[in-house]
């Protein structure tokens, strides 16, 4: 048991500096900026993708997947608004 | 020996239960729903309910983890009427939901929920992590419903050195193209984000499994909150563009440019007792950036706690039980005046049990349906 508790010791030890050390590096621009602007590339050729796609899919005269998002967006808009003149009504009951 | 044998046997081991504290729908609205705990059999004993608002990147059930490590078990056994804001799945069409939506509308709607189940129309709120900076800037606009405020672990200060704050504030960070791609951000970018915060954490973790294997107690606890960790959802894009553009950019909370709904949001305006807590080794949300409530908001009664203890564990543990929660009692019952017992609220209860995947049905008002399997 001695054993383990002394490696353990010393693990959490390591681990400490280590975290410390790759936090640093991490923040440091060097090291975060290549990595953002590896993410922003990735996402501007998958929205390019999107789009190219949509526009095939509009092309046929149908629905896109934005269109249909925006609809079912509108409807939940609508949810809520009905909801919140339930709420009002309840409340001009009450007074 | 035991050690190996648990080891051994932990991929066969039954998963723990999470989230199963009795609770019916009360309200719902789009995909979120407000959770009402069912009352212990000697009913409630403060007059003030009791909001749970968790952060919109984890499921709720980390407020109800498992039995004996559940805050919300624990504040239903004090006597309290707890309810608890289950923000659901977003859906492909959520992207458009907006932050205006959610801190003015959902929220601010729960609130009024709760409150209107008692006379004085009032509620205690908590606010867990990015669920307590969404209550400080509803209440900070909305104060009339809010009885008093406990922010854990809830950033308000953003631009703080840390690495998020760093990562987002880079020249490179295109924000506009990142929600325009994604709809949705994927969970899987904010983990990996949030794995950047503590790159050895997996191996500290597995380091302390094999440590305490021995203890069937703290495998189920670590099994727990893995499974609660690794349930993680996506967040509706236009709330991610505000929350990154106006807050981790722009700082806009504390220096009182930030807006809901058009209205100016000053936190000198939430003047409910107000607490917030803070833990030494948080490394998700530093100690400064939660503490930074205390100076803004314009409670004359409010207090900082500051307390060992990490991000999760130190309010999800069997430590926490005996620590931290309770503190936040003492601090409700400061705030509130006891009264005698009354027998638990009567609630119609339809039994449809919830599928796998599936939201359980309820009606918006009243009738609520019972969901004892809320956490699945």
């Amino acid at each position: 048991m001695m054993i383990w508790d002394q490696w353990k010791k010393g693990f959490d030890t390591w681990e400490q500096k280590t975290a410390d050390m790759l936090e640093s590096v991490l923040k440091s621009p060097t090291v975060l900026q290549p990595m953002t602007g590896l993410l922003t590339s990735t996402m501007k050729v998958k929205s390019a993708t999107e789009k190219a796609a949509a526009q095939w899919w509009g092309a046929l005269g149908l629905p896109t997947k934005r269109e249909q998002e925006k609809t079912l967006h509108a409807l939940n808009q609508i949810q809520s608004r009905l909801i919140d003149l339930e709420e009002r009504l309840a409340e001009l009951k009450k007074n | 020996m035991k050690r190996f044998t648990n080891l051994l046997s932990l991929a066969t081991r039954p998963k723990p239960q999470v989230g199963i504290t009795p609770a019916d729908v009360f309200f719902s609205e789009n995909k979120w729903r407000l959770l009402r705990y069912r009352a212990r059999p000697e009913g409630i004993c403060h007059p003030t309910p009791l909001l749970l608002v968790p952060s919109l990147i984890n499921r709720h059930y980390v407020l109800d983890l498992m039995p004996g490590k559940s805050f919300a078990e624990y504040m239903v056994a004090q006597g309290f009427d707890v309810f608890c804001i289950d923000w659901g799945t977003p859906g492909d069409e959520d992207r458009y939901v907006t932050f205006d939506d959610i801190v003015d509308g959902a929220l601010g709607r729960a609130i009024r929920q709760v409150a209107k189940t008692v006379p004085h129309e009032k509620t205690h709120v908590l606010g867990y992590c990015m669920g307590g900076t969404l209550t400080a800037i509803h209440g900070a606009v909305h104060p009339e419903y809010i009885q008093s405020f406990i922010a854990l672990a809830a950033p308000v200060k953003f631009n703080d050195g840390s690495l998020l704050s760093r990562w987002t504030n880079l020249k490179g960070f295109d924000l506009d193209t990142l929600v325009e791609a994604t709809g949705n951000v994927p969970w899987q970018l904010l983990q990996s984000a949030f794995q950047l915060l503590r790159p050895t954490l997996p191996l500290m973790k597995a380091m302390n499994l094999l440590d305490r294997a021995w203890n069937d107690e703290f495998l189920d606890g670590f099994l727990a909150l893995e499974a609660w960790g690794n349930d993680n959802v996506s967040i509706p894009g236009e709330f991610y563009r505000t929350f990154i553009k106006d807050l981790y950019q722009q700082d806009l909370l504390l220096t009182g440019g930030f807006r809901l709904k058009g209205r100016k949001v000053e936190l000198k305006n939430l003047v409910c007792p107000t607490l917030a807590v803070s833990f030494e080794h948080d490394n998700i949300v530093p100690g400064p950036s939660a503490a930074a409530l205390i100076d803004a908001c314009g409670a004359v009664d409010k207090q900082h706690l500051h307390l060992p203890g990490g991000h999760v564990g130190a309010v999800v543990s069997k430590h926490a039980a005996k620590t931290l929660w309770p503190q936040l009692v003492a601090f409700y019952a400061k705030h509130d005046q006891p009264v005698v017992a009354s027998p638990a609220p009567r609630i119609e209860v339809e039994v449809a049990p919830a599928k796998k995947g599936e939201p359980a049905r309820s009606s918006r008002h009243g009738r609520a349906v019972r969901t004892s399997a809320v956490a699945e």
